[in-house]
């Protein structure tokens, strides 16, 4: 037999720059989302000065007498401010799911509505406006429309065995999202063209202009809630990236952190959509751009990916609503932006390998 | 006398998918430190056994024993303490580094939400170093070549602090050398660490390089199991792979190579 | 503040610490929906949340609309007091279809929103979380033509001109009740059926009991397009279709098709078109038969009624028209302007 021989070299770690780089990177995003924030609550259609601005939040931090009149505190409390945490908390909700599927589904080209949730979301709100509910109710059955439509898909990968999980999830949110969106083009040839496919029409093309500071208390909580999970797995959704069998392998339950991953990414996304329509490309996009920045490790992706996406869509729903005389629905605006910058990361992006 | 049960015993196991049975009546055990190397011919279904044995695959009859416990009701983390798998193209298609790919390999040893600690990390360079791979450590896995792969997901593997580690043709795309060096970390690992080792080959003489006993698979069952020397002879290679092959042993006995007759004549 | 549930207020208050704006001289007052809103004493600024309320507002206080929920056209325009034709376009208010950004609302200062139309779940609501967001009280008025009368009075005691409004109610009232009167004493033979055409190709209409078909059903003649299955107010039918109901007579809103149809091989064999009873619906300022679903339909339902029976309702359309004009639009129609309006439009 051989004698043993072990080698022993030098271990180079990842460059000591690089923890550094991904901190600046952080505390950059941070930064600039704060500033996009102060810039989305300074503009709109109401002149606010930033004098104004500045010493109403002091005056509202201190317990002072507001310096504004009553209107332009209705602007800032009850209008604006309301959609800039609406943008940021949907943005947030799709850039997370995105990064969280992209990483389980292993596939870059992954969007949260893959298993079918922006169909069953869309569909549950069609028909609260085909049967004239009022306004809440209509979030409500968007809101179990794409919960329903992921339990559907969910159910169906489990009732058929003996093929790779993921595949046939990936083929379920196809041919339910079909199913779903079938639907949805029965109902608007249904529906009252005076009255109804009017709001059905908005409503999918999406949008943050009806945001009420009532949707907040369901949305933002849903958010939160699935941002925990995701948050807690960080490490394991990375190990998730090995296909099945290494995973368990290595010793995680996949059928069960699976499910994790799904319920939390889909309450998130079913909560935006509920809030703001469908809004498309931001899942896609901004998990590339973030992976672009720092690395495909989930437990960095997280976090950049949250603040990216929130400060995207931020940024993008005050162009919707300051650059004409009439408001721009959201998801054509991030299609028409995302189209082109996912180009040219298919064309240019360095790190995206997958090759 | 007490004979202290077998690190791994599989008794009188079928092995194969629902509706599709690949293998039955398998029975061997493997001992700490000790290196079984099973061979057969393609399609046999050595990929399958190891997959069964490792929990992935359930089996279709039969009895897994670890330290004489029946491992059937054990869940992913325990098996994931026991055994370390070497698969034959794993580590996925995400531009991880090397260093965090082996990191993962302590997914085990820790809670769901847990962050690696500074005994993970610790672990992990120990493989690392141990394999010989440290100036790959910083390199994105994608970019390592084909060949020293194989050496990183054994340093993963190594990572787990397994006591059985299960290799699945560890040296498929191998060159020479790594081909060497693997199974030279196999076999020190093995004594050194008295790891229970399984690992499968499309090369018989390899069997002379690191393993005590051999065990080889045709026609879906357990041909001969046995020290090299006994097992790797010409008839069994003949009933194994349909060729004839001449074993000749060189330097003095202490090695034996095996010729095809075609090349001899 | 009107009746809420508490998850709303203390929601509200969590969100954005909401306070109710410091109201001078408030009165309770109950819109169409029962929702009780405090208006201010002296309603000053209005703005219409979509194009019935700004029609209806435009008729009863014009001095205190905003603006238009779409700026009347230029053929329009002569119609109506030139002062208020040129107010701005405000957009409509209307929830997630809604054009105008909440901003604008709140930057005009209006007194009130005014909303004149459908009173179902979705508008109640729609009504409910712009008055929460805005802190404007947003009033829901119901607009069905045949109570238009109430409809008149109510919005009159909201602006506080109630007044001035008895003279536009009145007459409604006097109106549908001889409408009424006279087609009832109509026996069911003789009432003819009616197809409204709308679209470009004449294949949408309006069907029973919707909007569109207000003047026809309260006309008392027979609307070919029976009621839809699903809640649809307006339906896609065939040339197949129309052939099969052989209606007596075609009413027109578009211009265009109108102007083709005649000659459109597709219609020939209708009955109505070979008997010449093709109609254009007088649409200026505003359409006399839907669109929007205001007061401007009054004259309409005359018209209809003396189209269809002539011997019931001797009235000159012309002295009608002129009169309602003066006292809906505060703008009495030159003799030129009545022969535009009242001609077929040209082929």
């Amino acid at each position: 037999m051989t004698r043993s021989s072990t080698v022993f070299s030098p271990i180079r770690r990842r460059e000591p720059s690089s923890a550094f780089g991904y901190r600046a990177i952080v505390i950059g995003a941070a930064l600039a989302l704060l500033l996009i924030v102060v810039v989305a609550v300074a503009l709109g259609p109401y002149q606010l000065s930033a004098r104004d601005l500045f010493a109403f939040l002091i005056a509202k931090v201190t317990g002072a007498v507001s310096p504004l009149p009553a209107p332009a505190e209705t602007v800032i409390l009850q209008i604006r401010l309301p959609r800039v945490l609406a943008a940021t908390a949907v943005g947030a909700a799709l850039a997370a799911s995105g990064a969280a599927y992209q990483s389980l589904f292993r596939n870059p080209l992954v969007s949260p509505d893959i298993l079918g949730v922006s169909a069953g979301a869309a569909f549950g709100a069609v028909v609260g406006i085909f049967l004239s509910l009022p306004v809440l109710a209509i979030e409500a059955a968007s809101f179990v429309g794409g919960l329903m439509a992921v339990m559907i898909v969910y159910g169906i990968a489990v009732a058929i065995r003996g093929r790779d999980a993921v595949l046939v999830l990936v083929l379920a949110g196809v041919v339910i999202g079909a199913l779903f969106g079938a639907g949805v083009g029965l109902l608007k040839y249904l529906a009252d063209p005076y009255n109804q496919l009017p709001a059905i029409t908005f409503w999918l093309l999406g949008s943050l202009a009806a945001t009420n500071p009532r949707d907040l208390t369901s949305l933002l909580p849903a958010v939160a809630i699935g941002l925990v999970p995701l948050a807690l797995l960080r490490w394991r959704i990375d190990v998730m990236t090995l296909g099945d069998e290494e995973a368990t392998a290595l010793g995680l339950d996949t059928r069960v952190l699976r499910i994790v991953v799904i319920a939390a990414a889909t309450l998130m996304t079913s909560a935006a959509v509920a809030a703001s329509g469908i809004i498309g490309w931001v899942g896609l996009v901004v998990p590339h751009l973030a992976r672009l920045t720092v690395g495909p490790a989930f437990t960095r992706l997280l976090p950049v990916s949250v603040l990216f996406g929130a400060g995207y869509l931020l940024a993008v729903d005050t162009v919707a609503r300051t650059l004409g005389a009439v408001e721009l629905p959201l998801g054509v605006l991030t299609a028409a932006l995302g189209t082109p910058v996912f180009l040219w990361l298919l064309g240019f992006g360095r790190r995206t390998a997958w090759s | 006398m007490v004979v202290s049960a077998p690190r791994l015993a599989i008794e009188d196991l079928s092995y194969g998918y629902p509706g599709h049975v690949v293998g039955h009546g398998i029975s061997f055990t493997v001992d700490a430190g000790e290196v079984l190397c099973v061979l057969g011919r393609n399609g046999e279904g050595k990929s399958t056994l190891f997959k069964t044995i490792l929990g992935l695959l359930r089996p279709r009859a039969g009895t897994l024993r670890v330290d004489g416990e029946p491992i059937a009701g054990w869940n992913p983390r325990r098996r994931a303490l026991t055994f370390g798998y070497v698969p034959q193209n794993g580590g996925g298609t995400f531009p991880f580094t090397v260093a965090e790919l082996v990191l993962m390999g302590r997914t085990a040893h820790r809670g769901p939400f847990a962050a690696p600690s500074a005994a993970d990390r610790e672990a992990a360079d120990e493989a690392i170093a141990t394999l010989g791979i440290g100036h790959l450590a910083a390199r994105e896995w994608l970019r390592v070549s084909g060949g020293e792969r194989q050496l990183v997901l054994v340093a993963r593997a190594l990572a787990q602090e397994p006591r059985i580690l299960v290799l699945d043709e560890p040296t498929a795309s191998l060159d020479f050398g790594n081909q060497v060096r693997v199974l030279d970390a196999v076999r020190s690992l093995a004594e050194t660490r008295a790891l229970s080792v399984l690992l499968s080959t499309h090369h018989p003489e390899q069997a002379f390089a690191c393993a005590d006993r051999v065990a080889v698979l045709a026609g879906g069952e357990l041909l001969r199991i046995g020290a090299p020397a006994e097992v790797v002879t010409a008839e069994t290679l003949r009933a194994c792979y349909s060729v004839d092959v001449a074993v000749l042993p060189v330097a003095e006995g202490r090695y034996r190579v095996c010729v095809p007759r075609l090349y001899l004549d | 503040m009107r009746r809420r549930d508490l998850f709303g207020l203390s929601a509200g208050a969590i969100a954005g610490r909401a306070f109710a704006p410091p109201l001078v001289e408030a009165r309770p007052f109950t819109d169409s929906a029962e929702r009780r809103i405090d208006i201010p004493d002296e309603v000053r600024r209005v703005f219409p949340a979509g194009p019935p309320a700004s029609v209806t507002l435009y008729m009863v206080a014009p001095e205190k609309m905003l603006g238009w929920t779409r700026a009347p056209s230029p053929e329009a325009r002569p119609f109506l007091a030139a002062r208020y034709a040129d107010l701005p376009e405000l957009g409509r208010l209307t929830g997630r279809g809604n054009t105008v950004n909440l901003e604008n609302v709140v930057r005009l200062t209006p007194d009130l929103v005014l909303d004149v139309g459908d009173t179902s779940a979705t508008y109640v609501s729609l009504a409910d979380r712009v008055q929460e967001q805005t802190h404007i009280p947003f009033a829901l008025i119901g607009g069905r033509l045949v109570e238009t009368p109430t409809t008149l009075r109510t919005v009159g005691a909201l602006l506080g001109v109630p007044k001035r409004v008895e003279s536009l109610a009145h007459y409604a009232e006097a109106l549908v009740a001889d409408v009424q009167k006279e087609t009832a004493k109509i026996p069911p033979a003789r009432r003819p059926s009616v197809y409204v055409a709308r679209g470009p190709h004449g294949l949408e209409t309006a069907v029973v009991g919707s909007i569109g078909s207000e003047i026809v059903d309260l006309v008392g003649a027979r609307n070919v397009a029976g009621k839809d299955t699903a809640p649809r107010t307006i339906v896609d039918v065939s040339p197949e279709q129309i052939l099969a109901w052989q209606p007596d007579v075609i009413l027109t809103v578009d211009r265009r098709f109108h102007a083709t149809m005649r000659n459109d091989p597709v219609w020939r064999d209708v009955k109505a078109v070979q008997a010449g009873q093709i109609h254009f619906v007088p649409d200026l300022p505003f359409s006399w038969l839907d669109n929007p679903p205001a007061p401007n339909r009054l004259i309409g339902l005359l018209w209809l009624g003396k189209l269809l029976y002539p011997a019931s309702f001797p009235q000159d359309i012309r002295a009608e028209a002129r009169r309602f004009y003066a006292l809906f639009y505060q703008q009495e129609p030159s003799d030129a302007q009545l022969d535009g309006l009242l001609a077929d439009p040209p082929a």
